[in-house]
């Protein structure tokens, strides 16, 4: 397919204004007369709140008002996939961190002065920090179902004749850790009461549609008088799906006549925002000599904290991954998601995969390693390929470019392999260096759930184009793709299209931006959109012409017939007739993939349409005396189906490959402790390499173009590359994230040192 | 409460930002990084920690790169500050902000006006950085989107080509 607008490095669509500095992100919006909130939140981490004493607090000068859990007007409970947070507690608290009281004061010395004088008695119960104690029958209870939220299932073949059919067995366990998404921009926004009663807010987020619907539920009023307006997002990685301070914001401007605003500190963001879930996991694969899988049986335990957010996500997800991307014809795996009274986890980058793919990445390079094969062969004898099977019992019909992105890799792998065969001899001592690779594969959009997006192409008098979308582009650059797939379509540039983006008031649901949905997704909604206000105005000009539609070519900003490319009629011109003759155009587009809901017991279901795949090759520098592991060089190969803008594509694989060295080597947040970047590294520019990008594109038939998705994808085999190459340095395996120097210190017998 | 207060006395300071004279009186206590944003409104400089420790809220001080959360409102006395607004504007775009642009090197945006103004600290010492110096000059400064690779190339061709209107 030849195309002039998708497939081209297009300039990503406000750059201008953000490298000027003109952007405004919520905290930069001027908004006279506002009154500040903060929120009073839990010192303890279980609790009951027995007594809120707020008078103290509000004779103070600038208060204006103190919320508690009786003010809330509608369900103080809220979540994205199963509810249940409290806006503010009414009457248990479930981790240090969980809001109890609200304040809203003139200025931000008076609130904090509230804060101070507030006074509340906790009664402290008991807490469990461990999801494995957290299960137990006389574990403290957490909610008052119980401390198991979710569990997922899947069986496919019997993995006990799986495993007597195998020569090799390993069985591992594997821990992964706790992050912090570390977005740089601090949860923000603002609200108030437009003159009709509704109330608007304005805040940074991933999911104005949903938290519209939950705000709406909170307030106990019609969705309809609440309307959200996604501001410039200065990342979300996940951790802006969940609410932060949207129900602060709604319940203030709902009682009051003001304007109000609220912005997290470092700290707050840090303390009251989701974290990833933590795993542990118990995996035994079973294979032949050859290294053909037989079965891989699996354990997950996900902590999921002091709330569900997207905890049912994460088991779910990390059980359908549990294989990796390789045909293993008996699979069983049980996976759960419990409460603890940790900070509270959701969805981060990869929903579970990034964690699961540790485990299935290490089980096959162990697996390499007993029998004698490359880690490509290995890989390459057991990947996927059109018309395998999934431990879900899907056949994969189109779009597997798995074996695509090991062929891609393995001249790299070659190469560092070369390289360090050149190098190994003067090397300071205790300094050794390694290869690694990885691969993965990743569900495009929810798990065994319908989720549709919706958008629109609006053509006036005058031939100006709109394309309205309800999807929130938080830095990924799903504003400057859809633009293009719409160009494409129109046969415009980018530039002769007005972009319309999430807010609730102009435009329809597109779903969250998560599960690397928005391209493939909102993409084809976009796509349809277009094709059908294309359709109408190619009616038109075939009138014009007097011709088949069907023979009317629309390209450069202009139709014509087949042929006649002399008797072209500018784009604007042909709109404006349509427009006289039948009113504004207006496309509408929708599109919500196949799936199917995987069955309770077995599993089995349709959980995507598509899949992305990858493989990741990384030469790593081990300094067993210091601890150190360096990344030195990395290469990425990306099945994306198609690259609607290839810059975009490497500009994710970049931003995946750094966080996962940061996942790989040294992030780790722990509750309570963890407070600012001076305990939670991030990595620096120092600590990322350079990064061959590779662009795979196995074209998937439903998605725009053939796009799929690649916001997640590009962190996840990350870690596990490191991993993988720390034992070809070293001759240990790691299975516990992160490597950090500790871990690598005690690694290697001071003897082998 | 009285520790709350130490620091408050009112202080007159006076500073050229971005070309232009400032003149104000303001509790001693207060950040460059505030005054910017409040008083001056220019949100350009970006709050991200306001400790120090992601470079998000870099300005140039006397064309020292700093990190204006941490600058206390006497020490900016009579100084000369450089914000993003200051660099260049659409029109008329800086090398650096055009190179940004011609590498991608922006994702959410959240980083780059402090990573811009880094890169204009680094490269006015050191007008031929290696990339790994660019590295080093720049790692004061997080970014969680990009990877940083793109920003790399694009701060490394500005050097390039002020190196080869020198020669
Ligand atoms: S806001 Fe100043 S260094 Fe982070
Ligand atoms: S572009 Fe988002 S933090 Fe740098």
């Amino acid at each position: 397919m030849i195309t002039n607008v998708v497939g081209k490095r297009i300039q990503r669509i406000g750059i201008q204004q953000k490298v000027t500095g003109k952007t405004k992100f919520a905290a930069d919006l001027d908004i006279p007369g506002a009154l500040t909130l903060r929120v009073y939140r839990s010192p303890v981490a279980h609790g009951i709140v027995r007594k809120i004493d707020t008078k103290k607090a509000e004779a103070i000068e600038g208060v204006v008002r103190i919320f508690t859990a009786k003010d809330i007007p509608g369900k103080n409970l809220y979540g994205i996939i199963n509810r249940d947070q409290t806006v503010l507690a009414d009457s248990k608290v479930r981790f240090i961190g969980d809001p109890i009281a609200l304040i809203a004061a003139e200025n931000e010395k008076s609130a904090e002065q509230a804060l101070k004088a507030l006074e509340i008695e906790i009664e402290e119960l008991p807490a469990v920090f461990d999801p494995l104690e957290a299960l137990k029958p006389d574990a403290p209870r957490i909610h008052e179902k119980g401390n198991l939220l979710f569990t997922r299932k899947i069986k496919r073949g019997d993995v006990e004749k799986g495993f007597s059919a195998s020569d090799i067995i390993l069985e591992e366990t594997y821990e992964t850790n706790m992050l912090e998404h570390a977005y740089i921009e601090p949860e923000s926004g603002i609200a108030y009461r437009e003159k009709e009663g509704r109330i608007t807010i304005l805040v940074t987020t991933q999911n104005p549609h949903a938290d519209q619907a939950q705000l709406a539920a909170i307030l106990g009023i019609g969705p309809e008088n609440v309307r959200v307006i996604q501001t410039e997002t200065g990342g979300g990685f996940g951790g802006k799906l969940d609410m932060s301070v949207q129900p602060f914001l709604a319940l203030a401007a709902y009682y009051l006549d003001r304007p109000v605003r609220m912005t997290y500190s470092r700290e707050e963001s840090f303390q009251a925002t989701a974290k990833r879930h933590p795993l542990k996991i118990r995996m035994k694969t079973g294979a032949t000599r050859e290294g053909k899988l037989m079965a891989v049986n699996a354990e997950i335990i996900a902590d999921t904290g002091a709330y569900g957010s997207y905890g049912i996500a994460v088991a779910t997800r990390a059980a359908v991954h549990a294989t990796g991307p390789y045909e293993v014809p008996n699979v069983a795996i049980e996976s759960k998601a419990v409460y603890t009274n940790n900070n509270w986890s959701g969805a981060m980058r990869g929903f579970g995969v990034p964690q699961i793919a540790v485990a299935h990445e290490s089980q096959m390079d162990k697996l390499a390693d007993s029998l004698g094969l490359d880690p490509i062969s290995i890989r390459m004898a057991n990947a996927f390929k059109v018309g395998s099977v999934t431990p879900t019992g899907q056949t994969l019909r189109a779009s597997v470019g798995i074996r695509e992105t090991l062929k891609k890799i393995r001249p790299y792998y070659e190469k560092f392999s070369r390289e360090i065969q050149e190098t190994q001899h003067p090397l300071p001592q205790g300094v050794k260096l390694g290869v690694g690779v990885a691969s993965m594969w990743y569900g495009i959009g929810n798990t065994g759930h319908p989720n549709p997006s919706s958008a629109q192409v609006e053509i006036d008098e005058t031939g100006k184009i709109t394309l309205l979308t309800g999807a929130a582009d938080i830095g990924q650059g799903s504003d400057t793709v859809l633009l293009q797939i719409a160009a494409e379509v129109l046969g415009v540039g980018t530039e002769e299209i007005l972009l319309v983006r999430a807010d609730t008031g102009l435009t329809t649901d597109a779903g969250a931006t998560s599960a690397s949905r928005q391209t493939y997704i909102s993409g084809r909604a976009v796509y349809e959109a277009a094709t059908k206000a294309k359709e109408a105005l190619l009616k038109k000009a075939a009138e014009i012409f007097n011709a088949p539609s069907s023979l009317i070519v629309c390209d450069g900003g202009y139709f014509y017939p087949q042929y006649r490319e002399y008797q072209k009629i500018p784009f604007g011109e042909v709109a404006k007739r349509a427009v006289q003759a039948d009113g504004v155009i207006r496309g509408e587009g929708t599109f919500n993939p196949e799936t199917s809901s995987l069955d309770p017991e077995t599993g089995q279901g349709i959980p995507y349409t598509t899949y992305a795949f990858a493989t990741q090759v990384s030469l790593v520098r081990v300094d067993s005396v210091t601890g150190q592991v360096s990344v030195i060089r990395a290469a990425s190969a990306h099945d994306v189906g198609k690259a609607v803008n290839p810059s975009n594509v490497e500009g994710q694989i970049f931003s995946g490959v750094a966080m996962g060295i940061g996942m790989g080597l040294f992030e780790q947040f722990f509750p309570n402790k963890t407070k600012s970047f001076d305990t939670y590294l991030i990595p620096t520019a120092l600590d990322v390499p350079e990064v061959t990008p590779i662009i795979v594109e196995d074209p998937e038939p439903t998605g725009p173009f053939g796009a799929k998705g690649v916001g997640e994808p590009a962190l996840i085999p990350t870690a596990p590359a490191i991993l993988n190459a720390i034992h070809q340095a070293t001759g240990r395996w790691v299975n516990r994230l992160p490597a950090d120097l500790e871990t690598i210190r005690g690694l290697v017998p001071p003897e082998e040192k | 409460m009285e520790e709350a207060e130490l620091g408050n006395e009112i202080v007159e300071i006076s500073m050229q930002v971005n070309g232009v004279s400032v003149v104000l009186r303001t509790p001693a206590n207060r950040t460059l990084l505030s005054i910017l944003r409040e008083d001056l409104r220019l949100t350009g400089a970006k709050e991200g920690c306001g400790i120090g420790e992601c470079g998000a809220c870099t300005v140039l001080m006397n064309g020292k790169a700093v990190n204006a959360c941490m600058v206390l409102a006497p020490k900016a006395d009579g100084a000369r500050i450089t914000t993003i607004e200051g660099l260049g504007d659409e029109a008329r775009l800086h090398p650096l902000q055009e190179a940004f642009v011609k590498h991608g090197a922006v994702q959410c945006g959240f980083c780059t006006p402090g990573m811009i103004l880094s890169a204009k600290a680094l490269l006015d010492e050191n007008p031929n950085p290696t990339r790994l110096e660019i590295r080093e000059g720049i790692s004061g400064n997080l970014c969680r989107c990009t990877g940083y690779q793109q920003i790399v190339d694009a701060i490394e061709e500005v050097a390039a080509r002020k190196q080869g209107e020198e020669s």
